[in-house]
């Protein structure tokens, strides 16, 4: 009886899913296997092969404050291979050293690493520059051949990656050249040929299909890496950890004990010398499309059949087209632009006395959304994103409300500033989680209030965390598509952005004084719920 | 900072309590317990590389200093200190006089950060066997420094002899650098090594291990040849359509010479103290490519099926001294 029962309670043996036995071996089946690699050996960095990086705009505000730094935190922790050539195209009438000038400026001032000079000099030996037009064919064929050099004067092996850091206008132009030079081609070059794709991916649902249709076509869609650079910050590769790797927060995660969830993305600066670019795109398109969606998928998604791309990408996907919008767009759908006002300690211009704005500019600063996700564990609970500029702080955060206790033992007088449980993952800054639930006030009487339960990435953990762009630099150069949003994950997010803004064009956004929470109206919204936001 | 003469263990960790609570640190957080056990003469050093790991990890050093094991009345000293001198974290510097230097994990186990892992590294000369020391005997984790040894490659073997999961010697984070370069050039040729030779000093633990790492994982006798100079001179690897790769230390870079390609320079600093020991503390649970590497240069095979605990035994060095 008792090796009946002892058997009964033995552990299954866990068993590989077929899916995960695939992964073992990855999509190029090219070469041999490291025998000096082991995925036990944690203490080896994952470097990428050897390769190039060609950047396109090279002189640009990105380039200049988030790549070129990325490139030399990602040389000074030791993870570039030995064979490696930073190449950078731009209209410029430079050399090499020009270029090199620029980037150890732009690297010394941004870099978040240490400045060492002897890992700068071993880089600056393998950067170029090619000068040229992106209508100059000329130009085009230089870099063809110049890339081709590479591979035998600095052993690059064909393989390179193309970033794509020019406004998406210049796309189709910079595509047809790379496709006219044979560039793009992964048979030709002999190694792997990558391109990566800045966001906006498209204005509309139209014209992404029409770009993810081009890109698609000069190189094929599994080497396309689209950057949503939201991505490759720690917390929220960790919404996945705290999801899937605990036993805690799943059996919550759905409909029948979640109230709500706010996702907030706050910026306190204004549009800085994106007046053009801004005014034609609004707060929706520039962040809601993106960042936010893809963080609604995250939290929403279920769990993947295992940790690879393709498994990650289809359950977003799945949460994706079933976003529904509210009926009601006129209550549930809001959308503010800042007006003059102070913040920390600064008299801030209204949008419309901005530079390059015009007065009468209907552009939203600020966007808030109700929306719906129809699947069984989510139906009925309500996703209220927001985004906005010139807003108190800088903050971007999850917030999971929970259900009140069905029936509370205590007097009403006793749970007064209780609230709803929540857990609220902090995305930037002082990433990390917070949990907070109800607990006794000491005294006699017996009086309950909110308390905060809290983990502190910096606290816990040995490692800073690097910044996103190193992370995802590093990943298109060893080819991790996780942290990439796909062609149809875009193209579903536009599926939600464009009746929302078919809806408010021609509207008037409502004022809110910048230094405030969003217009009263986005208030109002929650209110009409018999809800609140959080104060981030 | 709370300097306490004389005292005892309950003392220590009401002191610790006390520095917390006024330095409003309450709700910090320690990611693991660091366990230093170090002579006098080299406080200062250990006191030094410790304070480079605080500044990378959240944790509570615990100083064990043991002096005069033979003095007639036992007594305890100790100095708590929290952001203070020995980095951002806690830290709290004990010094054992007498039979109380025999029974130091009676002052450290209160003092253990709570379900956090315990990490012991002995700075000096690694003990024969690691469960003599009842500070060993509770750490998850126990990193030693064979090079600190009198006889270095007898120290070695003693480790594979004595090896428990959760064993580690900086000796093989030395060569962390080394290891990094050689996978990274391996990735570049497309092609399956069959050999490796390293040049150096063949009575240098790492150049050992870097051997053994290299034989474990290319399944080959992989030699030490003996050259003039540096511990670890260079490293070749040969492959199976008849190429090679050869790195070479030259000062502060290393150079990668391959066969039709240009050599490839890059930067190759040393590493201080710290920053070995920082490493260490980076990763938490046993390390089956030391135990493969260690196992691979001793002779010592199936290291990684040993159980990761250890029982603590007796041992009086006054009794053995007599």
């Amino acid at each position: 009886m008792t090796e009946a029962t002892s058997a009964v309670q033995m552990e299954p043996e866990p068993s590989t899913p077929v899916a995960a036995q695939h992964r073992m071996h990855p999509a190029q089946p090219t070469s041999p296997d490291n025998l000096l690699r082991d995925p036990r050996d944690r203490r080896l960095p994952r470097t990428p092969e050897p390769c190039a990086l060609v950047v396109f705009g090279v002189t640009g505000d990105l380039a200049r404050k988030k790549l070129l730094p990325a490139i030399y935190d990602l040389a000074n922790r030791g993870l570039l291979p030995p064979d490696f050539v930073l190449l950078g195209f731009a209209r410029r009438d430079w050399g090499d050293g020009d270029f090199e000038s620029l980037a150890k400026k732009s690297a010394k001032e941004h870099a978040r690493t240490a400045w060492n000079e002897a890992v700068w000099r071993r880089l600056c030996g393998n950067i170029k520059f090619v000068p040229g037009g992106f209508d100059d064919d000329a130009a085009f064929d230089t870099l063809a051949t110049t890339l081709d050099e590479l591979r035998s004067t600095h052993g690059i092996q064909g393989n390179a990656a193309f970033y794509l850091s020019i406004p998406p206008s210049l796309f189709p132009i910079v595509l047809h050249q790379m496709e006219r030079t044979g560039m793009a081609s992964n048979a030709h070059s002999g190694g792997w040929r990558r391109v990566v794709v800045e966001k906006p991916f498209g204005h509309d649902l139209t014209s992404a299909l029409e770009l993810n249709g081009l890109v698609d076509r000069v190189f094929t869609a599994q080497d396309v890496f689209r950057i949503d650079h939201y991505l490759g910050k720690e917390t929220v590769q960790n919404i996945m950890a705290l999801r899937f790797a605990n036993q805690l927060f799943e059996p919550v995660w759905n409909s029948n004990f979640v109230d709500s969830v706010q996702i907030t993305m706050a910026e306190d600066v204004g549009i800085g010398g994106r007046a053009a670019f801004y005014d034609a795109t609004g707060a929706a398109r520039d962040v809601l499309q993106n960042h936010l969606l893809q963080l609604l998928a995250l939290t929403a998604m279920e769990e993947p059949v295992e940790f690879s791309p393709e498994a990650i990408r289809t359950e977003k996907i799945k949460v994706l087209r079933a976003i529904s919008l509210p009926n009601d767009k006129a209550a549930y759908a809001v959308r503010g632009q800042y007006d003059q006002g102070w913040l920390a300690g600064e008299r801030a211009v209204a949008y419309r006395a901005e530079d390059g704005i015009s007065g009468d500019s209907k552009t939203e600063t600020y966007a808030a959304v109700r929306l719906g996700i129809e699947t069984r564990r989510w139906a009925g609970v309500p996703f209220y994103m927001r985004t906005g500029k010139r807003l108190p702080r800088r903050v971007t955060e999850i917030g999971v409300l929970f259900k009140k206790a069905p029936h509370l033992p205590f007097s009403r007088t006793d749970t007064e500033e209780l609230g709803h449980n929540q857990l609220v993952i902090r995305v930037q800054p002082d990433e990390g989680v917070t949990l907070k639930f109800g607990s006794k006030v000491p005294g006699t009487s017996m009086e309950v209030r909110d308390v905060a339960m809290d983990f502190l990435y910096g606290e816990a953990f040995t490692e800073a965390s690097p910044e996103a762009y190193e992370r995802l630099i590093l990943d298109v150069l060893i080819g991790d598509a996780t942290l990439f949003p796909r062609n149809d994950e875009v193209e579903a997010s536009w599926r939600v952005i464009d009746p929302l803004e078919q809806f408010w064009d021609g509207q008037q956004p409502h004022l809110y004084r910048a230094g405030e929470w969003g217009p009263m109206e986005a208030d109002e919204m929650l209110a009409r719920d018999g809800r609140t936001w959080r104060r981030p | 900072m709370t300097t306490l003469w004389d005292t005892t263990g309950g003392a220590v960790v009401r002191a610790l309590v006390a520095e917390r609570r006024t330095g409003g640190a309450v709700t910090s957080g320690n990611a693991l317990t660091l366990v230093v056990v170090v002579d006098e003469a080299d406080v200062g050093e250990a006191e030094e590389a410790a304070t480079v790991a605080a500044s990378k990890h959240p944790m509570r050093t615990l100083m064990v200093i043991r002096r005069q094991v033979d003095a007639p009345v036992p007594r305890l000293d100790a100095e708590v200190s929290l952001g203070g001198r020995l980095g951002p974290g806690e830290a709290v510097v004990m010094r054992m006089y007498g039979r109380l230097a025999l029974h130091a994990e009676s002052v450290t186990l209160p003092l253990l950060a709570p379900d956090a892992p315990v990490v012991t590294w002995w700075h000096g000369a690694p003990p024969d066997r690691i469960a003599y020391d009842p500070l060993g005997v509770f750490a998850d984790r126990r990193i030693t420094d064979v090079c600190r040894a009198a006889d270095r490659v007898a120290a070695l073997n003693q480790r594979a002899v004595d090896y428990a999961a959760g064993d580690t010697d900086l000796s093989w984070t030395r060569i962390t650098g080394w290891r990094a370069a050689l996978a990274a050039a391996y990735d570049g040729a497309h092609d399956t090594a069959l050999s490796a030779t390293v040049s150096g000093d063949d009575a240098d633990p790492s150049a050992l291990l870097l051997a053994g790492w290299l034989s474990s994982r290319l399944s080959c006798y992989v030699p030490v040849v003996k050259t003039p100079g540096q511990a670890i001179e260079s490293v070749t690897l040969g492959f199976s359509r008849g190429a090679s790769i050869t790195a070479l230390q030259d000062g502060a870079r290393l150079v990668l010479r391959r066969d039709n390609t240009p050599d490839s320079i890059a930067p190759f600093p040393d590493r201080s103290l710290g920053e070995l020991l920082a490493e260490e503390l980076r990763r938490l649970d046993a390390d089956e490519i030391y135990a493969d590497a260690l196992g691979g240069v001793c002779g010592v095979p199936g290291l990684a099926d040993r159980p990761p605990n250890r029982i603590h035994i007796w041992n009086d060095p006054a009794a053995a001294a007599s």
